[in-house]
């Protein structure tokens, strides 16, 4: 069954990853070998960072790829517990019909300071038969010992060519039409997310026959929530209660991460400065606290909060 | 200089109130000076009634004593060395006993006073000295082992009228005014807490001297904690350092106090500016929880209970004369609201995490563009057929529901290509089988196998394993030329009928992931020979 285009041209090999040559070249190298070292991808989202796990545990592991990896992601439970119980016992058991396991951790910057602890040491127990394969947007989130048992790669936003070409070959393979403008409005405003990219192509080929600037532009600007201007516009106004329902709406209902509220609510004032409906001074005064915000959740600060504090700013 | 300290009863005869307990207390401390060793003196009762002035008192009469309490460390090793010494030798040099002290024994708790009890016990059993301990809980677990080898002496709460007495008795000696019906409330808010009496009492009156029933209004009633409803009215009513700090001593998570006091903010604040001064307070204590949880240093906490406290208090110009109810704070009864759209919301993102290979953070970021994709009914059937959505799953991202027709239409055409694809692969099958002759290799196998059953007992345990393992080499690939067959059999047997659209489910998965197949009949194998 033919699910999303993310996930229906999710890159299957190695040499099909996009965007990652340098990194893809030296991770070739452990397909063929009895053992692999403990690695860490780190890198911005919709770079690719799941799919070269995924991959390359595929290419490494063979033909029964499935049984010897784990796959545990941000949303599966990851408290202490399930690395003592669940990656433990997982780890013990003989690799079969491949040379070793692979645990495959997703967004390990957001697992607590025990778990990660308690993770050390189940990466120096089991190097034998296990490897894990970390991925993290923030390796300063992830304390020293495990960063120093991992072999750290770097993943980089995906440069504009390169996701010009794969949207490219997805509209072919859906003989789906599309002008070049179309295309490179996505590639100009997902800035080397490849996810987003697919996902805005999708939906902007859903629109119409065509893939073209104004169903990208269309696209875009549906898939904003209404709410956040609402919200800003009533916090400007000074009705900081209206602001603060709207917002906590927002959060909860839609589930929208902390960091995505800050960007939006940038990308939201940028638009009235840039547009002549705010006062440059008032953009910037804005823009200062937006930083210190943004900075604040990346601290480990309740994001709601943070943001209810922001739009105090605003009045 | 604190009253309570100035004005603490020097001896027996000094103390006023609960006669029967001081009668044995005195009858305890004579035995002791005349030889007798007595059991150990347990004080038990509510602060604030006079535990440690009775210590005191006592380590008057007996002259030289040790004292520990709840803020020095009290593992076992340090007890014991401590007073453990103390407790078995006697002074070279003088007759008298030494009386020890230990103030808050039920206090005695935590990785810090590790094995604390213990060492109490144990001194219990060997002192040669006199020993008091106070403790406020009587039923204390920690008290359990230790409450059987002790006498027990319970001091209740002091009764209003002996409190009125001995505020009025301060009152005169500090030369201050005090309205007597002033006085007889305070010691009747007081809740029989005689150290809290007189603190109010200095608080209020040590300046001005003089004492009247408006000051008492400025003082709430003295429960034994304070509630959050009350902490959060304190901090956006009150400037006053002491009364913020005094009722922000609640018994609640400190983060849970922080919310409601945020919730309040704008609903008694007016002023722009003073709400935006006091949500940065809440800014920066919200900043210093998040490092505490970060670095696991609760000292952190002072600082975020002072912005979340005193910084909002200051943040506005003047207390605000008005009624304003204390609401509690919305986004949790929001999440209560919403709780059936976030479950549904949930469930959506918890499918795409198990066919995607998102976290729900992603997956949520991913649902706007949904909501576009799913206008198109094509797109909307093959995704929402993929992620297995339920009908009400579909309707969080479309209105309508996908028209009857267009999903029949397009079942039937997968049903179409999945016959096609069938008649493929069985095709292909068979070559292979044709080819590998498996069917006679499966036989033999099984007899073969039986045999070496039978005969396992008199092998070794490291025997065991080299055949179980050889059986498994061979079982992997004897099981995938099974499963192969068995997979061509089914299709072969269901081409004709596929019509119906669970057959051509079931067989859809038996193809496309005949990978997977293989992979678990490999893992059934394994199964069943541990």
């Amino acid at each position: 069954m033919e699910g999303p285009w993310v996930e229906k041209y999710r890159p299957q090999t190695l040499d099909e990853v996009v965007g990652q040559e340098h990194i893809v070249k030296r991770l070739k190298k452990y397909t063929n070998e009895q053992s692999m070292p403990n690695l860490m991808f780190s890198g911005p989202a919709g770079v690719g960072k799941t799919t070269t796990a995924l991959a390359l545990a595929k290419s490494v592991l063979g033909e029964y790829w499935k049984n010897n990896f784990l796959e545990l992601n941000a949303s599966d439970a990851r408290g202490i517990d399930t690395v003592r119980n669940q990656i433990k016992n997982f780890c013990k058991l003989k690799p079969m019909g491949a040379p070793f396991r692979i645990i495959f951790l997703d967004e390990v910057d957001n697992m607590t300071k025990d778990a990660q602890h308690a993770l050390r040491r189940e990466m120096e127990m089991y190097t034998k038969t296990s490897s894990f394969i970390l991925s993290c947007n923030y390796p300063s989130k992830i304390i020293d010992p495990i960063q120093s048992r991992c072999a750290i790669f770097r993943f980089a936003p995906i440069k504009k060519e390169d996701i010009t070409t794969r949207l490219e070959y997805i509209c072919n393979e859906e003989n789906f039409g599309y002008t070049d403008e179309g295309i490179s409005t996505i590639v100009y405003f997902t800035e080397g997310d490849m996810r987003k990219s697919v996902n805005i192509l999708q939906s902007a080929a859903t629109e119409g026959e065509e893939v073209t600037e104004d169903a990208v532009y269309d696209v875009i600007s549906k898939s904003k929530p209404q709410d956040i201007n609402n919200m800003v516009t009533a916090a400007l106004s000074g009705d900081f209660m209206k602001a603060r329902d709207l917002l906590r709406e927002t959060m909860i209902l839609q589930g929208t991460s902390g960091e995505d509220m800050v960007v939006q609510i940038y990308q939201d004032v940028t638009k009235r400065a840039t547009e002549g409906r705010m006062d440059s001074n008032v953009y910037i005064n804005l823009v200062e606290y937006i930083a210190e915000t943004d900075f604040r959740i990346r601290e480990g600060a309740n994001p709601r909060i943070q943001l209810e504090a922001l739009l105090a700013k605003f009045l | 200089m604190q009253w309570t300290d100035k004005y603490r009863p020097q001896s027996f005869k000094d103390i006023i109130g609960n006669n029967k307990q001081k009668a044995l207390i005195e009858k305890w401390v004579n035995e002791w000076k005349e030889g007798n060793p007595q059991k150990t003196l347990l004080l038990v009762g509510p602060p604030g009634i006079g535990k440690t002035t009775f210590a005191l008192v006592i380590a008057h009469e007996f002259g030289e004593y040790v004292e520990l309490n709840a803020s020095d460390k009290r593992s076992y090793d340090l007890l014991m060395e401590t007073i453990g010494e103390s407790t078995t030798t006697q002074s070279l040099f003088s007759n008298k006993s030494k009386l020890i002290i230990l103030d808050e024994v039920d206090g005695i708790t935590g990785n810090q006073d590790k094995g604390g009890t213990r060492a109490l016990n144990k001194i219990i059993q060997n002192t040669k000295h006199p020993i008091i301990m106070m403790a406020n809980d009587f039923y204390s677990k920690r008290l359990a082992t230790i409450k059987t080898k002790c006498q027990v002496i319970k001091l209740p709460k002091i009764r209003s009228p002996t409190i009125n007495v001995n505020l009025k008795r301060i009152c005169k000696a500090e030369e201050i005014e005090a309205d007597p019906e002033a006085l007889k409330q305070l010691a009747k808010r007081s809740n029989g807490d005689m150290r809290s009496a007189i603190n109010t009492l200095q608080a209020l009156s040590e300046e001005s001297k003089t004492l009247n029933m408006e000051d008492l209004e400025n003082v709430t009633q003295k429960t034994d904690r304070s509630t959050i409803i009350n902490a959060t009215s304190r901090v956006l009513k009150s400037k006053n350092i002491t009364h913020i700090r005094d009722d922000m001593i609640i018994d609640e998570d400190p983060t849970l106090l922080m919310e409601y006091i945020a919730e309040n903010i704008p609903r008694e604040y007016e002023n722009p500016k003073e709400i935006k001064k006091a949500y940065e307070n809440i800014s920066k204590a919200d900043l210093y929880f998040g490092r505490t949880q970060s670095s696991r240093n609760y000292g952190y906490w002072r600082y975020a209970t002072l912005f979340m406290g005193l910084g909002v208090a200051l943040s506005k110009r003047e207390t605000y004369k008005k009624f304003s109810k204390i609401v509690s704070p919305q986004s949790f009864s929001k999440m209560g609201k919403y709780r059936g759209k976030r479950n549904l919301r949930d469930n959506i993102a918890d499918k795409m995490v198990e066919n995607m290979h998102v976290s729900r953070e992603i997956a949520y970021s991913m649902f706007p563009y949904f909501e576009i994709m799913f206008q198109d009914d094509k797109t909307a059937y093959e995704i929402s057929s993929f992620l297995e959505l339920e009908d009400d799953e579909i309707k969080r991202f479309r209105k309508k529901k996908i028209p009857k027709k267009f999903i029949d239409k397009m079942e039937k055409e997968r049903a179409q290509r999945m016959q096609e694809r069938q008649a493929e692969w069985a095709e292909e099958y068979k070559k292979d089988l044709n080819l590998n002759n498996s069917d006679e290799i499966t036989d033999n196998y099984f007899e073969e196998d039986s045999n070496e059953l039978d005969s396992i007992d008199s092998f070794s345990d490291e025997d065991i394993d080299e055949i179980l393992q050889e059986n498994l080499d061979i079982t992997d690939s004897i099981n995938e030329d099974k499963s192969e067959s068995i997979i061509d059999e089914a299709s072969e047997s269901k081409v004709d009928e596929s019509s119906d659209l669970k057959d051509s489910n079931i067989e859809e998965d038996n193809k496309e992931d005949s990978d997977s197949k293989k992979e678990k009949s490999v893992q059934t194998s394994l199964f069943s020979f541990e």
